[in-house]
């Protein structure tokens, strides 16, 4: 009953880390305080030992993580190429969130880290129960998205040195 | 050894909340979208089913009762015994001597007639006698439901919570197929009772035209309709209180002894025509209503269906025929998953 209780009657503590950490994901821009909380009620706090993988390469992939603390590298594991090295506040596997394809990297914990999980079926769920929040983190999913394949192209448009 | 009933009426009592729940987590789900509150939600859901089913069940009670008490007066006079050596006879000239030999004597059928007859008065007197523990039931499984209505996305979360992290997201990829597959069962058979109930009652108005005096077939339809969830046994089920609605409706009326269909096939109290418009029903319903609104529900081979009531049938009874199908369909996506994970063992 304890979410009963934090439903109706405790107010949105604004100090809860989690909160705090969704609020500068940008695919949660916007949102309301409830909205937030809302979100963060459906969202999975994991805690990952220094070394473990969060997903391995072509592994079934179900949706994104967000650094609560802690550190997470994104690497090929075939050519061990190191693609980024995330800390608190970043985000990644935001694309598992809207197709059914298998991961394209492996994710692994590099420091003993707390994730947050969202996942497809999280984001359904919050689509049938309300559908204006659902829409607006769609919305900002697609600008994630939009912005990453913009830069991508720029990238490839820089004439090859 | 004691406290096993005890342990099996509360898993009960689970397994029904958790299928109310099933049933009206979508709605409650939709009503939170208008409302913002999911209490409110669980609150309008579950009191309007409550008071729909408490003035079905009210008005049912006292229907049968006015029919019971006419067919009580029915079965005082005369021509009850009159009617049945009467059937006895008709049905003994229209068979071949080595098969109406078999038939008991007329005195015997009367005898056997009013056995049968008291002997479904009595369960249905003792079914009402056990009102008392069937409202504690019903309570407990009440106050289960609402806890598991307002509280399902979090009970969730805490199952996910105990997954190991290497099996979360095919974990949760489980749940959810899980969820779709049983959802997706129970909507296909609700709009399935209800088509086969609305067919039933329209069948047997029908039958009232052509002067089958069938009275409560709300009623019948409905039960029909219910007795349809069990695959297979069912429509023979809902059946039964049809014809013997019409039995105890007809019996002393010649012309219904006499009926005949098409005034050449007898069908003595119009027993014949109520078990040919039930399969008329299912086959508009198998045939029509079923593949449209349940299609591939669960996906199993008829085969294994036919195995898997039989399994279910054989161990819990009725009960486990009507869970049979579902908790195979769960089975089925279990195992589905963990095939999958260890063919894909190295990919967690």
């Amino acid at each position: 009953m304890k979410s009963l209780y934090q439903n109706y009657f405790k107010k949105n503590d604004n100090s809860d880390p989690i909160l705090k950490t969704l609020k500068n994901v940008p695919i949660f821009e916007n949102l309301s305080d409830k909205e937030l909380s809302d979100v963060a009620r459906l969202t999975h706090e994991r805690t990952y030992k220094k070394d473990e993988h969060v997903f391995k390469k072509l592994a079934p992939a179900e949706g994104m993580y967000v650094i609560l603390d802690g550190e997470v590298k994104i690497t090929d594991s075939d050519s061990d190429t190191i693609f980024a090295t995330l800390g608190s506040g970043d985000f990644f596997g935001e694309l598992a969130l809207l197709d059914e394809e298998p991961r394209s990297a492996s994710a692994i914990a590099t420091l003993p880290a707390r994730l947050i999980g969202f996942f497809r079926t999280d984001l359904l769920t919050l689509m049938k129960r309300s559908p204006e929040l659902g829409n607006k983190i769609l919305l900002n999913l697609s600008r994630v998205l939009g912005e990453r394949l913009r830069r991508t192209n720029q990238e490839l448009a820089k004439p090859s040195q | 050894m004691e406290i096993l009933p005890f342990l099996s009426s509360i898993i009960g009592m689970l397994v029904f909340s958790f299928l109310f729940t099933t049933i009206f987590l979508q709605a409650v789900d939709s009503i939170e979208r208008y409302t913002r509150s999911r209490a409110l939600g669980v609150f309008l859901i579950l009191s309007t089913t409550i008071m729909i089913g408490v003035l079905f069940i009210g008005s049912f009670i006292s229907n049968l009762g006015s029919q019971i008490k006419l067919f009580t007066q029915k079965i005082q006079r005369e021509d009850f015994t009159t009617s049945i050596e009467n059937l006895s006879i008709s049905i003994r000239d229209s068979l071949p001597d080595m098969i109406a030999n078999l038939i008991p004597e007329s005195e015997k059928i009367i005898l056997i007639a009013k056995n049968v007859m008291v002997g479904i008065f009595q369960s249905v007197l003792s079914l009402l006698g056990s009102a008392g523990s069937l409202f504690f039931i019903a309570f407990m499984v009440l106050i289960f439901t609402i806890i598991l209505l307002i509280e399902y996305h979090d009970f969730k979360r805490s199952l996910v919570r105990f997954m190991p992290n290497k099996y979360l997201e095919v974990g949760l990829r489980m749940i959810y197929n899980i969820e779709l597959q049983i959802s997706k069962y129970l909507r296909g058979q609700i709009l399935a009772a209800s088509s086969v109930a609305i067919l039933s009652i329209m069948g047997l108005f029908l039958l009232n035209q052509l002067g089958a005096n069938i009275t409560l077939i709300v009623f019948i339809g409905i039960i029909a309709g219910l007795a349809n969830l069990i695959p297979m046994v069912g429509p023979f089920i809902g059946m039964i209180p049809a014809i013997l609605i019409a039995l105890m409706n007809n019996i002393g009326s010649d012309i219904a002894l006499n009926h005949q269909i098409f005034g050449s096939i007898p069908s003595p109290f119009f027993v014949l025509d109520i078990i040919i418009m039930f399969i008329i029903v299912q086959q508009i319903d198998n045939n029509f209503i079923t593949p449209l609104v349940v299609g591939e529900s669960v996906g199993l081979h008829p085969m294994a269906v036919m195995l898997v009531l039989l399994i279910g049938g054989t161990l819990i009874g009725p009960l486990g025929m009507l869970f049979a199908i579902p908790v195979a369909g769960v089975l089925k996506v279990v195992m589905t998953e963990i095939i999958f994970i260890t063919k894909n063992s190295h990919l967690l």
